[in-house]
């Protein structure tokens, strides 16, 4: 064993990275077990991994796929970049304005409320099955992720800051900007990623219900015809895809931004 | 002459049934070192939040330099102000939080490095210029809260108890610090406290408050020469004096009945 000391105390210990990529191979090793056992008991119908990783390799090699992912992607971003804006802006309104929390309170409450799906019918039958009623329904339903997050966030700052800043007679854009976009930055970390990871998850919901193409249409396609190495392949694809994109835009800016917590 | 720091009649509430300050006078000249003494909770740092604008009296006048400090307008005279806990925002660095207040004083951008460097300094912390403020000790982060009030070239310093985190020994350094730079660049400092001592060993005059909500009790002038060391017995005198005159007043009331 090696001799590496070890904090007497703490919260946040330490392993290393040798043991944290044990840990990781590990809980993979499991998982691939349990779904081998799963795929044994149920005579068939889940497929066993040699199966998927025939499928993956087969769904990565077909221009299809990469094709399909762009259309999806695209939905994402868009719908990412515009329900993050709104609803930080309304975050940030309601959560600094008594009669702004007042009017949008009891609409986020119902928002978060109502099920995804309904989002996505609701658009279809306002604007019909046009590409931008299925971003639309994605960007309606993601709002008040963000809105929660950044409200809560914005009404828990530090009023003492806000004093200095009176004090000092800091502009408001200076305000806006410095003290209170600082100190609530890891919030709007927070809500940026739950908008994004729940972007793609809902994605998938509406292109199965209102797109003809997209991975969420195609999963749904392959559901259809029981292929369910391919639905399988298709959706681990863009797991690892999105998990990369989470790790190297939002873990590279926040290691930035957050620079001064360290 | 009229007073450089004007406070006259002044009553604040929070809630409009309660008073914090029930009718408040002080007057202080220009560049004099005022110690308002009172006890803890009896609204001497809601005193200061009116003078600084941050707070509406419901009656009374705060005036700086001839300037009614209860009303916002542009001309308000500007304020330097420390606060008990630092308040220094930790995601800029020591330089960047007082870039931020000498931008909003309207300062020109070419004066900002001089000044930074001259009271960083001054307050002996220049090799923390570009440090995060989360790194430097309980006395340094007070020290850059000094600068930062100092920066901008306020008309009135208000300080509010900015010693009484440190400990000790931080403290009286600082006290003593304190007073050379107030006689080396003669500012009006207004330096709220709860500690006799302190009063007494700073300024020259110490203007001591009831208990909440404060009225003005007493306004003692502090006949002792400097510099002055913290344990001078002169000092102990004064205090032991001053003690024995607020102690009933300041004294607790009897537990009400339940």
């Amino acid at each position: 064993m090696n001799a590496a000391s070890t904090p007497a105390a703490g919260f946040d210990i330490d392993v290393g990275p040798v043991r944290k990529a044990l840990a990781f191979l590990a809980a993979i090793v499991l998982g691939v077990i349990a779904w081998q056992i799963a795929t044994w008991i149920s005579d068939g119908w889940i497929p066993g991994i040699g199966e998927i990783i025939d499928a993956t390799r087969d769904s990565l090699l077909a221009a299809d796929t990469w094709e399909q992912i762009w259309i999806t992607s695209k939905r994402i971003l868009i719908a990412f970049v515009v329900s993050t804006a709104i609803g930080v802006a309304i975050g940030f309104a309601s959560g600094l304005n008594r009669k702004a929390e007042a009017f949008f309170r009891p609409l986020i409450v119902i928002a978060l409320a109502t099920p995804d799906p309904l989002y996505v019918i609701i658009a279809i039958l306002v604007l019909g099955t046009e590409e931008s009623s299925g971003v639309i329904a994605l960007t309606l339903a993601l709002i008040p992720f963000v809105v929660t997050i950044v409200h809560g966030s914005v009404k828990a700052r530090e009023s003492q800051l806000d004093e200095m800043s009176a004090v000092y007679r800091l502009s408001r854009r200076r305000y806006l900007g410095q003290v209170l976009a600082r100190q609530v930055t890891p919030a709007l970390f927070a809500a940026a990623r739950t908008s994004f990871a729940f972007a793609w998850k809902i994605v998938v919901l509406v292109e199965a219900i209102s797109q003809p193409r997209g991975i969420g249409s195609e999963i749904y396609e392959q559901f259809r015809l029981l292929n369910a190495a391919e639905m399988i392949a298709l959706a681990l694809i863009f797991i690892v895809l999105m998990r990369l994109v989470d790790a190297i835009v939002f873990g590279g800016l926040e290691r930035r931004l957050l620079a001064w917590a360290r | 002459m009229s007073p450089y720091i004007e406070v006259e009649g002044l009553k604040v509430s929070y809630d409009g049934e309660h008073l914090a300050l029930d009718g408040v006078d002080m007057d202080v000249t220009e560049n004099e070192l005022v110690a308002v003494l009172g006890p803890s909770g009896c609204g001497k740092s809601t005193m200061l939040q009116v003078l600084s604008g941050l707070l509406r009296p419901i009656a009374g006048t705060a005036r700086i330099d001839g300037k009614d400090m209860t009303r916002s307008s542009s001309d308000r005279p500007r304020v330097g102000y420390v606060f008990q806990d630092h308040r220094l925002l930790p995601w800029r660095t020591v330089a960047g939080n007082l870039e931020l207040v000498l931008e909003a004083a309207g300062i020109p951008k070419a004066e900002w490095d001089v000044r930074i460097d001259r009271y960083l300094d001054i307050l002996q912390i220049g090799q923390f210029r570009d440090a995060w403020p989360m790194r430097l000790s309980g006395g340094q982060r007070q020290r850059v809260s000094i600068a930062r009030a100092l920066a901008i070239d306020p008309a009135v310093v208000l300080m509010d108890e900015p010693f009484s985190t440190l400990d000790e020994v931080t403290a009286r350094t600082m006290r003593q610090q304190l007073v050379e730079l107030w006689q080396e660049s003669s500012r009006t400092i207004v330096f709220v406290t709860h500690s006799i001592r302190e009063a007494i060993f700073l300024a020259d005059r110490v203007v001591i408050l009831t208990k909440g909500p404060a009225r003005l009790l007493e306004d003692v002038e502090v006949p002792i020469g400097r510099p002055r060391r913290y344990e001078d017995a002169d000092i102990t005198e004064l205090e032991s004096q001053i003690v024995d005159r607020v102690m009933g007043v300041w004294g607790y009331e009897e537990p009400a009945a339940a």
